[in-house]
This record gives structure tokens, C-alpha cells and sequence, in this order.
């Protein structure tokens, strides 16, 4: 028995992985597929950066005062300053579009007045989007952030000059804002010295990723189980694996762990092309993987990845019971592919929504019908053994693995009996139409 | 003692009635062909023999084993060929041999002994190295019949084996398997649609068609039955299709 499974598993899995539409869909387009795509997405992140960097603006000086020949000699220090020259707002704007500067400086007249005066002095920041991207926005941000920073600067001298005057002392930006904001957040009793706000960003983050991969890894395994079913009916193989004195049960189990196997194996190559991407995609921004897990004191603990690990494989399982029992009712590869096409919709429905909302946020209606359908708890438990609530995970795992068994025990039955042999998607719909006429 | 003994076999899918009490004796050691046009109910009968199918009534037992009630333990005396069946394309047709050995073979030596033979029957030698997915239908069919009797079943159960085969590769199947009976104690249940393939095989045979035997003996006594020069004289004679 058990060396009739591990043969049977052996032969299951050297199919498999020699398959090369299953070695590249599988194995090979996660590991490749992703970081090119990760790198692809960091190399237009990078030119965007870098159009930021070296944008160049233009000046309109209406004022031309001391002030304002001081603001934009200031600004002229690490930038290409365009200056324009013009006797009224409009045909500056004129000139300014026929430059190719995106963005426009104007300095309103009085502005040197009023600063010396210790009144606002007043600019007006005009952008030329000639297209829409985000290079165009940032090209606005650019010089919003200079004049922010003279703006600082500006008030830290005037701070200066009217404590010296008034023979006081002080930190100019303390006397500017006098109260400082610190973030702490409180998880699981936990106080972290984290803002809540990077936390809910893993948060999400981690959201996305676990219904994805988990839908990802059970559509990989779905279809493998069904393409090899129907290819072994389709070439008669399994005909043959019936006549030999091994069990029916043994069969079942072989075809289930080889491609179990080949699956989680995809999952691994999923998990390592994934990880590639979001460190290649996001190295332009690394505020946002700076907050690790393991810094927000977030993470999966020991015993939660080994329920993680539980539900994963309960839910590989059933996914892949229930593909060989749906194959086993076609006759060809193609047939059994467009079957699983249907088999796929309730593990993509529940992934697509859990991704945006919590079950709690849904209609009760809505909850219930989700919760029917057991791939549902695989998302669930992955969220909840990533926040610790085992309790949560056990009970998933408990309801999977009921629908699990019910699945196991119709598959087993389809292949105890000469169904596997005789049944055909064909014939059901035959027998449909002649009781329909 | 019978290698097979078929009584009134019956078999329905649905409202079609494939078997309408089929009857028919072999003998150890054998070869015995089943003869009949296409939707006769030939495969039927050898996927009811190889504890595919169960009949809907009637009885079959092989070397005295209720095929029915227990087919775990025919099961462990039979090999069974489909008709136009494929191998396993990612193996090679020395893993897929191996493979199959080892459901017979409790050991590695005894399963290796069985590769070997089947390396001998198939005369594939280095090819066996190659991937199936390579082969040629005619290789591929010399591979799955080496399978079949490797293990030298008691039984070996062969639906249409020389089925879709050019004239150098079915000399090859039917030399096989006439001088693997003649060394080996193997008696062969086969089908087939090609006369003279029959007529150079079979020690018996039964007609079948619609359903039912409707002639059994040996080639020659038939022919004289009937007052025929060859079997597809008497097959027209006897299903009276012509």
C-alpha cells in the first residue's frame, strides 16, 4: 500500500513537473515573470524620480523687488530657472507655454512689500499638463516642496531677527510649532512606538497578498488535478492504473499528494517571485517596506504558521478532490480545462472581496454566502493567523476540513465505482435534453 | 480448471444494452479471440473480464475468483491492454515499465527482472531510455503489451492489440504474444476486428455480436461449420450482415 502510493506519487510528480506548459505556468513564470515585472515597474518609478529631480520651471517676477530677487535667485541655486520677462500676467503665461517648462512660478507684484512689512507675500504656482502622468503632478510637487522649504527658511530668519530685537532667546521652529506629535499604536496589548498608519499599511498590504496567493496557489493546483485526470482518461492510462491490484483509494490518494506537491512547490516559487517583486517595485519608496513586520512586532508566530500551514494544505486538498471529482466527468483535456474554468469562480469571488473589505463590513446575506463557500475560510484563516486569532483559524480549518472530507468521500466513491470509467459531461447533458423534450 | 468461465452476461449503460447474456469458455493457457463488428460488445466484455465494469446480471469468474465479488484478487492475476491506450507521454519507457512493475514486484531485484522482460518482449532496447512522448504509435503499442505480460500474468487481456498498427509493427505485437504464450503458462483473452490475425492467434474463439455469442470453437472447425474459406466468411455467414 505504501509502496504503491509513493510509486504512484513518484510518477504523479515527474508528470508533472516534466510538463513544461506546468514546469513554466507553475514553477518558472512566478520566478521569472515577476521580478521582470517588479524591475519594470521600478525602472518607470526610477524615470519619474528622476524627471522630478531635474524638472525645470519658469519664473514670472511681477514684483521685482528685493524680496522677490532674493526668493528667486534662491530658487535659481540647484534649478533650471526659466525667467520670464513679459509686461502683463497674460503674455508671461504666453511665453511660459511655449517653453518647456511644465510649471510657473509667478510672484505676485507686492510681494517684497508685504514680506518686509511682515505681512504674507503671495505666490501663484501654475502647472502646464501636457499630458496626464505622474511626472506632470510631481513636476508641481517639486516646486510646491522649494518654496515650502524658502518659506521655512524665510520664517526662521524673520523668528530670528524679532527675537534678537526683543533680546529673547529660542528655537525658531519650537516658537513656530510649539507642540510636537509622537505615534504610538496598541495591538494585541502591545504598545508599539509605530504610527498606527504604517501598521495598517502592512496591514493591507497583507491582505492583498495572502487572497491572492492563496488563489493563485489553489487555481495552479485545480487545474493541474483536472488536466491530469482528463489526460489519463484521455490516453487510458487510468483504465489501465484500475486493472492493477492497487486500490482504488491508493489511486485517489497518489494523484491528490503528487500534485499537492508540484502545487505547494508552485506556491514557493509564487511566494519567492512575489517577494522579488514588491522589493524590486517599491525600492523607489522605501518609507513603505521600511516598517517590517518584525518592527511593528506584527508577523505570524511559531504556532501560527503552523495552522497557516494546516489551512493551506486542507484547503489544496479539497480544492483538488473536488477538481478529479468534477474531471472525472469529462473525456477530454479541453473539456475538463473548461469545467475548472467554473470551479475557479468561487475561489476568485471571495479572494476579490476579502481583498477590499473584512467579512464584517458585507451585508449578513452577503457574509453567509461567503461563508458556504470553504475557500472563503482559507482567506479568513490567513488573515486571522496573521493577527493571532487562532481561534478564528481553528474554526476555519475545522469547517474546510468538513467540506474536505464530504469531497474526499464523493471522490472516492466516484473511483470505487465504474463512474470514473463511464461517466461523461456528454451524457448528463443527453440525458437532460431527452427528459427536457 | 477454466481460466474464465462468462455465464449470461448482462450489462446496461442506461437504457442501451450493450451485453444481452453473453456466454463463453477459455481454457488455461490459451489464446482466445472475441470477434465482432464495432458496438458489439467486445470491450465490454473484456472491461467486465478485467474488473473495469460490473455486469448488470450474470456471472464471470477468472481461474475461479468471482470476478464481482472479488476483484482485488483477479486483479492480481490479470493485465489488461485498452484498446489504443497511451503510456505516461514525461516518462521514459523504462520509468514507465518500472512503474508498472512496481505494483507486482515486492522487491527491487524482482521488479528489475520484470523490466528486463519487458525490455526482451518489446525489443525497444536503448529506445526504452527515450521519453514515451517520442514514440511512434507502433513503439508506443510494443511498450504497453511488454507492460501487459512482463509480469507474466495469468491472464493477460488484450482489447484490440494490433489496433491502428502499420504491417511491421503488427507482425511484431502478434509475434509476441504468440511466443510469449508458447514459453510462458499465459492465457490471452484478445479482441479483434483483423481475421487473419485471428485465424494466426487464437486457439478459440466466440463471435460476438449485438450483444450475445452467437458461434464459439476453434477457427478451423468453424470454417467447416459453415462451409467457409476464412473466418470473415463465417463472421458474414453467422451475423448474417452481409
Amino acid at each position: 500500500m505504501v509502496n504503491s502510493l509513493i510509486n504512484l506519487v513518484v510518477k504523479e510528480v515527474k508528470e508533472l513537473v516534466r510538463d513544461p506548459k506546468i514546469l513554466i505556468g507553475v514553477i518558472l513564470m512566478p520566478l521569472i515573470l515577476f521580478p521582470i515585472m517588479g524591475s519594470a515597474i521600478n525602472i518607470s518609478q526610477e524615470s519619474v524620480r528622476s524627471a522630478i529631480i531635474s524638472a525645470s520651471f519658469a519664473v514670472y517676477d511681477e514684483d521685482r523687488g528685493a524680496a522677490s530677487q532674493a526668493f528667486v535667485s534662491n530658487m535659481s541655486l540647484n534649478n533650471n530657472v526659466i525667467p520670464i520677462n513679459a509686461p502683463s500676467l497674460t503674455q508671461a503665461l504666453a511665453q511660459f507655454q511655449s517653453t518647456n517648462a511644465s510649471v510657473l512660478l509667478y510672484i505676485r507684484e507686492g510681494y517684497s512689500d508685504n514680506i518686509t512689512m511682515g505681512r504674507k507675500g503671495v505666490v501663484k504656482i501654475y502647472a502646464n499638463l501636457k499630458s496626464i502622468n505622474i511626472a506632470e503632478t510631481g513636476r508641481t510637487e517639486t516646486v510646491n516642496f522649494l518654496v515650502s522649504e524658502y518659506n521655512l527658511r524665510l520664517s526662521n530668519n524673520t523668528i530670528n531677527r524679532l527675537l534678537s530685537e526683543a533680546d529673547e532667546s529660542a528655537d525658531p521652529n519650537a516658537v513656530r510649532n510649539p507642540i510636537a506629535i509622537e505615534y504610538a499604536t496598541i495591538l494585541k496589548g502591545n504598545v508599539l512606538e509605530v504610527p498606527p498608519m504604517a501598521i495598517f499599511n502592512v496591514l493591507i498590504s497583507q491582505s492583498i497578498l495572502l487572497p491572492v496567493l492563496v488563489m493563485i496557489m489553489l487555481t495552479f493546483a485545480i487545474q493541474m488535478a483536472a488536466t491530469s485526470i482528463a489526460i489519463e482518461k484521455e490516453q487510458k492510462t487510468l483504465e489501465t492504473l484500475m486493472t492493477l491490484p492497487v486500490g482504488r483509494m491508493t489511486i485517489l490518494s497518489g494523484k491528490l499528494f503528487g500534485s499537492i506537491a508540484v502545487a505547494v512547490g508552485g506556491a514557493v516559487a509564487y511566494m519567492i517571485g512575489f517577494s522579488f517583486y514588491i522589493s524590486s517595485a517599491f525600492s523607489f519608496a522605501p518609507q513603505l517596506t521600511s516598517t517590517s513586520l518584525s518592527n511593528a512586532s506584527l508577523g505570524i508566530q511559531p504556532i501560527g504558521y503552523l495552522l497557516l500551514g494546516v489551512t493551506i494544505f486542507i484547503t489544496l486538498v479539497s480544492g483538488l478532490a473536488l477538481a478529479i471529482c468534477l474531471a472525472v466527468f469529462t473525456d477530454s483535456v479541453r473539456s475538463a480545462q473548461s469545467l475548472v474554468g467554473v470551479l475557479i469562480v468561487p475561489v476568485i469571488i471571495p479572494a476579490i472581496i476579502l481583498m477590499f473589505t473584512d467579512l464584517e463590513m458585507l451585508p449578513t446575506t452577503v457574509q453567509w454566502i461567503l461563508l458556504v463557500i470553504p475557500y472563503t475560510h482559507s482567506i479568513i484563516a490567513s488573515k486571522a493567523a496573521f493577527l493571532g486569532d487562532y481561534l478564528l483559524v481553528l474554526r476555519s480549518i475545522v469547517y474546510i476540513t468538513a467540506f474536505t472530507v464530504a469531497v474526499l468521500y464523493i471522490a472516492a466513491r466516484i473511483f470505487s465505482t465504474e463512474r470514473i470509467l463511464t461517466a461523461r459531461m456528454t451524457s448528463f447533458r443527453l440525458g437532460l435534453r431527452r427528459r427536457s423534450s | 480448471m477454466s481460466a474464465i468461465e462468462a455465464r449470461s452476461l448482462m450489462k446496461n449503460f442506461g437504457n442501451v444494452l450493450a451485453l444481452k447474456g453473453a456466454n463463453f469458455n477459455v481454457d488455461e493457457g490459451e489464446i482466445f479471440g472475441l470477434i465482432g463488428p464495432n458496438g458489439a460488445g467486445k470491450t465490454t466484455t473484456l472491461r467486465i473480464v478485467g474488473t473495469l465494469l460490473k455486469p448488470t446480471s450474470g456471472s464471470v469468474s477468472i481461474f475461479g475468483i468471482d470476478a464481482v465479488r472479488e476483484p482485488d484478487k483477479v486483479r492480481r492475476v490479470i493485465s489488461y491492454l485498452p484498446e489504443e491506450a497511451g503510456a505516461y507521454q514525461y516518462l521514459s519507457g523504462y520509468e514507465y515499465l518500472r512503474f508498472m512493475a512496481g505494483f507486482y514486484a515486492n522487491n527491487q531485484e524482482t521488479a528489475e527482472k520484470m523490466v528486463d522482460e519487458g525490455r526482451t518482449i518489446s525489443g525497444l532496447e536503448n529506445r526504452l531510455k527515450d521519453r514515451v512522448k517520442g514514440y511512434s504509435k507502433g513503439m508506443n503499442r510494443r511498450l504497453l503489451l511488454a507492460r501487459s505480460l512482463m509480469m507474466k500474468p495469468k491472464l493477460a487481456i488484450l482489447d484490440e492489440p494490433t489496433s491502428g498498427l502499420d504491417v511491421v509493427h503488427a507482425y511484431h505485437v502478434r509475434q509476441m504474444i504468440k511466443e510469449y504464450v508458447e514459453q510462458h503458462d499465459v492465457t490471452v483473452l484478445l479482441s479483434s476486428h483483423n481475421m487473419l490475425e485471428v485465424e494466426f492467434l487464437c486457439d478459440n474463439l466466440a463471435l460476438i455480436n449485438e450483444g450475445a455469442v452467437v458461434a464459439e470453437g476453434e477457427p478451423k472447425e468453424l470454417k467447416q461449420r459453415f462451409n467457409a474459406d476464412n473466418l470473415e466468411q463465417v463472421f458474414m455467414e453467422v451475423t448474417k450482415l452481409g
